[in-house]
């Protein structure tokens, strides 16, 4: 019987053995595939790289289709027509990108990492300006915490208050932060750590901000021209991306376009443009960018209106793999130096001085002809034909501007601060407003998710600075 | 893990070095089985004129003191009564014969086998001769129609393809929640998990269950709920399958050969219409992308003579060509036998299996051995191997059956490559359009499993009425899958798409090692407390040590174009994961039987989960169940032979997956560029403090059978609510996150299951049985965390905004079908807010002439059956056996993506009318009834007005309701036909027996449903039930079997 205990006791031992190592037998639940505190070059590559994709996701998404530099193929297209559209993924990506900024901003004052934090703050006030330029207001101030299960949102001029006070930040902390830790090379997908270029972006991000506000009272084109002048000062100096997981994304338009995934299909409007049609002089800067149809004819597609054809032959134009924005490695543009010059010519304009405005506008067609890979004479005779030696009009720099900063979704800020009125510019076909968009929806992820905070807009309801 | 392996095998050790010892007392002894070879447990033995006796233990066996002569007498309800004479033999073994029919031992939680009438809960056994009567392959798919309240689906016909099963209904309203049941082999949790990396999900890779060779399986238990699986605890918590693998007697050898073949087909093609051919707006154009478009043949000969072209084909049906027969072939060799002291089965199995789709393959190695051996009257131990090699090529069937739309029916589908191994595509000379055969001779994924299952048994029993086991398991696999396309054959050489889109060829290599490890003790006691009541109790401990380590490389852009190496390849990325879970769980269980007509079981079980955040990783729960035998208590009218009713409450906890209690930083996607790695925080917020999720299951039940057993009914109701489930919620992403990991929603599963069993007729020569099953279960969303609208489950692409999604929204049930649809007339807008479309007012016509398309997403649909049932027939006659299975499933819709593209591309028949001019049924805007005529076909219509692309693409492909189908059924699932031969015509021959057995699935079936089999899903997930179209079509199958004993 003796035996008989003694196996109990041996068989309570094994369980009490396995019950007693138990706690550290469990703490297994740290994942290993991932960190809990970020490479903070990490943090920034991702953000600075993806800072560049976002200006493609707010302009492929609808902002190029509102400013009809873009057109869809199928007639009717709710994008083309001015139907509620929210663009959930670009709001989805810029949150995701000042999510990790803000995280940035945040640990790498806790390192003392200097130039990491002022870097993220420029970077910062870029997203958070496509945020307030295409939705209005939005969470900022209670966002990014993780604490709070529905954000508030902030009003659209205390973000604007907010992209000055970042800049602002930026730029003093850019010139105190040579001692600080260098960036990782390679890491800075803009301007690879390099402050003097960082310190001249945040002035230009500066002159593009103050002069959104043209409509409004608080408009003052001598700040804009101060921030010009401490902006970029050539266009080697551009902010764009370079390097590409695989191409440049209007590059991966234009392939899957040729692949029968449709898209960046150039609008009449744009084509137009630059074919002689509303203005008579055909652009040099045209052939570079699109393709000739069957006919040898560069044709745009009405917005709203649909492809002509069956799709069995080439009748129209698109973004092509040789143009000079959708080329596999072509820049993905931030800001330019070509788009400061535009920035300068209007501040310039609205201030009376007219001849610095003149300047600037012939330096913004210039840049941008040679950019796009217009030779001098061309670009010469082109300016002559067009422009001769008239001062410049507010007019002129619209038009221009629109041509220059191909793709960019600063055009749809331009095209409401110009209320719409470049030349032969229309209503999309079958359009559902009758008047042309001023900003789009708030995502489902907000109004399912966030019901409580987010306002209740129409598409025809405008950003404070559009009056 | 290892510290515990080795205190538990030095414990054992120590316990069968002790058991060397005997008590010194001269005792009988023996193993009381059923006639199935089954242990019956609780067997009553009693001394002939004496009062005292005993009952068998958990194995069955028993110890009696007792004087050389005494006669023993067994008795067990519902089986014979046997009575032997003690003589010198010190050993006496007993097999009781079934006296009453159904009257069974099942196999319950933790491989216990108990007498069905002891349980308070529903148990259904499925025996060796059903699991292999459809040929079935997958063991999953062995399941269907054969018990009551189980599903499985599939994502069709392929070779070694996933199946699907769910038990009881959905339990989860998390997306990405496994709601599938715990398998167990022997003792040991198998996994059965489908894994998706590396391409995985779209080619429909097998579920793991697949690799076990049905042939292998002496018998399957379905647990059901809760309280059948308490003691399983958390990982059982959807159910479980118990599988007991078959094993050696005791006699001569016997060698068993079994050998099947099988050929099969697509059982059912959508209907296309064959008048119209390539080009656009009715005009004939050879080169135009548009398949169907065009003009009628003879029109397109016309127009190609005047124009000089060459004279269109005929139309081919590419959608039947491009299938071919499929067939397999399996040969299971097995040899078993042994002595009083040890037994052995070892089988060796291959199988073959081509499938319909062109290039699928599915192939199947599996060589098993299980050994026991009694060391002494009071040891055992025992344990098996399996090894498994499987895998094969797996299609892409969604890719497949799409490019078959777009693919130009004057083309032939099968004439794909040319000599110089170039694509032959559909339009511009073959230069051009995606050939879906040469897409599938090009583009490949093929998965190499190699797969060990271990078990260690220990049995020690140191005293009568105690019982010790310890059970070790040990569940391996690694996975090697290889996808690769091919690169262009010269540069511009026609290609498949799929082949190029990121350069010119590609090659993704995925390793996968999964390993579980289980270590399982416990300890049974029995005892009779007085000769009126019987306790049984039973504790043990378990620990679960699951690891998986996966890594995927791909690598794009190939050197040389049909090099499948990653050193072929330009750019090369890896990405890898590491995933572990520990498990321990302390359970219990006490039992009383009173008279043998009243039946106590109380449970109590305590999970500790590496998975929840510290403080709430320790959990406990109850369950309790009864059970009365009617006729034990009272006098039952003669009509009723017995009568039985259980009552029974689990409260089953629930973990979560690995790695849901912090907030992480991953690495961002698209990254590395350059050789820069990126980061970012991951979108998912995880939970410091999670608690477990609940199961709280109440189950009622009636056991009667009438006629001296000839007839029986089993109805069973459940009703299963599920607390505090742990949910991904979808959050606003400005919090930094898009989910927020909570205890965040509950839901809701009642139901009835009801089994009719009757036997028509029962003579010596003939006997028919019938079976009839039945289940129909309810759900319902109960709650979703405040502010949260819907938990989207999954969505299906359809083309003009027409894509279906699975949403789940309060107080709905799981499963609702969301789409577009046509607008009803609804001028005071009192339906503008509804989710069902009020279907008696008439459709708003547009003042195009059209019907307007409503954009609100309404509920057309529900993916989950209302009830669903077989009809099984069992005629045996002389040797000869018959036997066939009606199945049905029904109140169920399904989303028909390929109709929505045959919509697009002009392919389905009611497309025919596409030159008629109509007038809708409708109101306009006003109320008044719609005349406005309107042309159905593209471009200028008669009445010269621009039509554009026309009704079909313009308006009908975007209305998702007009591809929302029911997906109804009946089929004929199974038919079997076998002979036996009698055993007097081999009594001169080696042979000991020999029989044939012709099967036949799906013969028929009848369903309203467009497409292929309704059957088929996307794939194996939450998120593709309900969603089917371009699935691999499921089969038409006839076998035949051989086998033969020695």
């Amino acid at each position: 019987m003796k035996q008989t205990i003694l196996h109990y006791l041996l068989s309570a031992c094994v369980v009490v053995l396995m019950t007693a190592c138990g706690a550290d037998y469990l703490d297994i639940n740290d994942n290993p595939n991932v960190a809990t505190r970020p490479p903070l070059d990490g943090l920034l590559a991702s953000a600075s790289y993806n800072t560049a994709q976002n200006q493609f996701r707010v302009s492929n998404g609808h902002a190029a289709y509102y400013v009809q530099y873009l057109a869809s193929p199928n007639e009717g297209n709710t994008t083309d027509t001015y139907l509620e559209i929210s663009n959930g993924i670009a709001w989805g990506e810029l949150y995701d990108v000042m999510t990790d900024l803000d995280d940035l901003i945040r640990f790498g004052q806790e390192d003392g990492l200097g130039r990491h934090v002022a870097i993220a703050k420029v970077l910062m006030a870029i997203n958070l300006g496509l945020v307030v330029d295409n939705w209005g207001n939005a969470p900022f101030s209670d966002a990014f915490s993780g604490e709070t299960l529905r954000p508030t949102y902030d009003s659209a001029e205390d973000l604007y208050a907010t992209i000055f006070r970042l800049l602002n930040e930026a730029t003093s902390e850019l010139a105190a932060a040579a001692d600080a830790p260098d960036v990782r090379s390679g890491s800075d997908f803009v301007y690879d750590g390099d402050l003097e270029l960082w310190t001249r972006a945040a002035a230009s991000l500066r002159a593009r901000y103050l002069n959104h506000l043209s409509e409004t009272s608080q408009y003052d084109p001598s700040a804009v021209l101060a921030a010009v002048d401490a902006g970029f000062t050539g266009p080697e100096q551009d902010a764009a991306v370079t390097s590409f997981t695989v191409r440049n994304p209007w590059a991966q338009v234009a392939d899957n376009n040729a692949n029968l995934l449709l898209g960046g299909w150039l609008s009449e409007q744009f084509i137009d443009a630059l074919n002689g049609t509303t203005y008579g002089t055909e652009d040099p800067r045209l052939p570079l960018l699109t393709n000739r149809n069957d006919d040898g004819e560069f044709v745009g597609t009405p917005n709203g209106a649909g492809r002509q054809g069956d799709g069995t032959k080439t009748l129209e134009s698109y973004l092509v793999l040789d143009g000079a924005f959708s080329m596999e490695s072509s820049p993905l543009n931030i800001i330019t130096y070509a788009e400061l010059k535009f920035i300068e010519a209007e501040a310039a304009l609205a201030a009376g001085n007219q001849e610095r405005a003149n300047e600037a506008f012939a330096e913004g067609v210039r840049t941008s002809m040679s950019q796009i890979g217009v030779d001098d004479q061309s670009a010469t005779d082109y300016i002559a034909a067009e422009y001769g030696s008239d001062d410049v009009t507010r007019d002129d720099i619209f038009r221009e501007k629109y041509v220059a900063i191909f793709l960019s979704p600063e055009t749809w800020v331009d095209a409401r601060r110009y209320d719409y009125a470049y030349a032969d510019f229309e209503l999309a076909e079958n359009a559902a407003l009758n008047t042309f968009p001023v900003r789009i929806q708030y995502p489902n992820t907000e109004t399912d998710r966030n019901a409580a905070n987010v306002p209740v807009v129409t598409m025809t309801d405008p950003i404070f600075w559009d009056q | 893990m290892k510290l515990f392996i080795r205190s538990g095998l030095m414990s054992l050790l120590t316990l069968l070095f002790l058991s060397t010892n005997s008590y010194g007392q001269t005792t009988v002894s023996g193993t009381v089985t059923g006639d199935q070879g089954e242990a019956l447990i609780g067997v009553s033995i009693l001394i002939q004129g004496t009062g005292s006796g005993t009952v068998t233990d958990a194995e069955g066996e028993y110890t009696i003191t007792a004087q050389e002569s005494d006669v023993l007498v067994f008795s067990y309800t519902g089986y014979g009564t046997v009575t032997r004479t003690v003589g010198t033999n010190s050993v006496i073994d007993v097999e009781l014969q079934a006296g009453a029919q159904l009257d069974e031992v099942v196999v319950t939680a933790l491989g216990i086998s108990r007498e069905r009438k002891a349980l308070g809960y529903a148990v259904e056994e499925l025996n060796s001769e059903e699991i292999v009567q459809s040929r079935q392959n997958n063991l999953v798919n062995a399941l269907q129609g054969q018990v009551a309240g189980v599903q499985v689906s599939s994502a069709g016909g392929g070779p070694g393809q996933a199946s699907r099963i769910i038990i009881r209904g959905i339990n989860s309203l998390d997306p990405d929640a496994n709601n599938e049941p715990l398998f167990v082999i022997d003792g040991i949790p198998v996994s059965n998990e489908t894994l998706t990396v590396g391409g995985g999900g779209s080619r429909n890779v097998s579920n793991r269950i697949a690799d076990i060779n049905p042939q292998d399986i002496e018998t399957m238990t379905v647990l059901k709920g809760g309280p059948a699986t308490a003691l399983y605890g958390l990982r059982a918590a959807n159910g479980a399958i118990i599988i007991t693998t078959k094993s050696g007697k005791s006699g001569r050898v016997s060698v068993d050969v079994t050998s099947t073949y099988g050929t099969e087909e697509v059982n059912k093609f959508p209907e296309t219409q064959k008048t119209y051919t390539q080009g656009f707006a009715g005009n004939y154009d050879p080169n135009s992308f548009w398949p169907s478009w065009g003009p009628s043949v003879e029109e397109a000969r016309a127009f190609a003579a005047e124009n000089g072209l060459p004279r269109p084909n005929d139309l081919f049906n590419n959608f039947e060509n491009a299938y071919t027969q499929g067939d397999q072939w399996r040969n299971t060799v097995s040899v078993s036998g042994g002595n009083e002291k040890a037994t052995f089965r070892t089988s060796l199995s291959r199988l073959t299996h081509d499938g319909v789709l062109p290039f699928s393959t599915y192939d199947n190695t599996s060589f098993r051995i299980n050994a026991n051996y009694q060391a002494s009257e009071k040891f055992s131990f025992g344990g098996g191997v399996n090894y498994i090699r499987s895998g094969g090529n797996r299609v892409n069937a969604d890719r497949f059956n799409e490019r078959l739309v777009y693919w130009a029916p004057q083309a032939d589908v099968n004439n794909y490559i040319r000599e110089d191994g170039s694509m032959i595509g559909y339009r511009n000379d073959g230069t051009v359009g995606n050939n879906p055969v040469y897409g599938e001779a090009t583009n490949k994924f093929i998965d190499d499993v190699d797969r060990y299952i271990g078990n260690l048994t220990f049995s020690y029993s140191p005293l009568p009425q105690l019982r010790i086991n310890y059970t070790l398991g040990l569940d391996q696999y690694s996975d090697f899958r290889n996808n690769y396309g091919q690169g262009s054959v010269y540069a511009g050489a026609p290609n498949f798409e799929d082949n190029l889109s990121n350069g010119n060829g590609f090659v993704v290599e995925t390793s996968i090692r999964r390993r579980d490890v289980t270590s399982n003790i416990n300890a049974i006691y029995t005892s009779d407390l007085t000769p009126d009541l019987n306790l049984r109790f039973l504790g043990g401990f378990d620990a679960f040590d699951s690891s998986y380590d996966g890594v995927t490389t791909i690598g794009n852009d190939l050197d040389i174009y049909n090099l499948f190496s990653l050193n072929n390849a330009a750019d090369i990325r890896t990405s890898a994961a590491l995933v572990n879970r520990r498990l321990l769980g302390l359970y219990g269980e006490l039992s009383l039987a009173y008279q043998n007509a009243v039946y106590l079981s109380v449970t109590g079980r305590n999970d500790w989960s590496s998975t929840l955040p510290q403080a709430n990783r320790s959990f406990f729960y109850p369950s309790v169940s009864l059970g009365v035998l009617l006729g034990e208590v009272l006098e039952l009218p003669e009509l009723i032979s017995f009568a039985k009713l259980r009552a029974s409450y689990a409260g089953i906890g629930k973990d979560t997956d690995p790695y849901r209690t912090n907030i992480v930083y991953r690495n961002a996607t698209g990254f590395p560029i350059n050789n820069v790695t990126g980061w970012t925080r991951d979108d998912q917020q995880g939970a410091p403090d999670l608690k477990p999720e609940r199961t709280n299951t109440l189950e009622f039940g009636a056991d009667l059978r009438f006629l001296n057993n000839r007839l029986g009914i089993d109805f069973t109701y459940y009703n299963a609510k599920s607390i505090d489930q742990i949910i991904p919620v979808p959050v606003s992403n400005a919090t930094g996150f898009s989910t927020f990991v909570l205890n965040a929603g509950s839901m809701r599963n009642s139901g009835v299951e009801l089994a009719l069993r009757g036997t028509p007729i029962s003579t010596a020569d003939l006997t028919w049985n019938v079976n009839l099953n039945y289940t129909s279960n309810k759900n319902e969303v109960l709650t979703i965390f405040e502010g949260v609208e819907d938990i989207l489950i999954g969505s299906s692409f359809g083309y003009a905004g027409s894509s279906a999604s699975i949403r789940l929204i309060r107080g709905e049930p799981y499963g609702n079908i969301y789409g577009r649809s046509y607008a009803r007339y609804d001028p005071s807008g009192d339906n503008e807010d509804n989710l069902f479309i009020d279907y008696s007012q008439p459709l708003l016509i547009g003042d195009d002439g059209f019907p307007v398309i409503e954009t609100e997403q309404k509920i057309l649909g529900n993916t989950q059956p209302k009830w669903f049932g077989a009809l099984t027939n069992n005629i045996n006659y002389k040797g000869i056996g018959v036997s066939f299975q009606f199945d049905t499933r029904q109140g169920v819709q399904k989303y028909n993506q390929q109709g929505n593209f045959f919509a697009a591309f002009g392919t389905a028949p009611y497309t025919l009318n596409r030159n008629e001019t109509i007038v809708f049924e409708g109101v306009t805007a006003d109320g008044s009834p719609n005349t406005k005529p309107v042309w159905l076909g593209q471009g200028e219509g008669p009445d010269g007005e621009n039509y554009g692309a026309g009704y079909y693409r313009n308006r009908y492909r975007g209305s998702t309701e007009n591809f929302v189908e029911d997906a109804d059924w009946f089929r004929l699932r199974n038919v079997s036909l076998s002979y036996q031969l009698p055993a007097a015509l081999l009594e001169t021959v080696f042979i000991r027996t020999a029989g044939i057995t012709l099967t036949g699935n799906n013969l028929w079936l009848e369903t309203p449903y467009s497409g292929f089999d309704p059957e088929g899903n996307r794939g194996n997930g939450n998120g593709d039930d309900g969603f089917g179209g371009f699935t691999y079509p499921s089969v038409r199958s006839i076998f035949v079997t051989l086998n033969l004993g020695f």
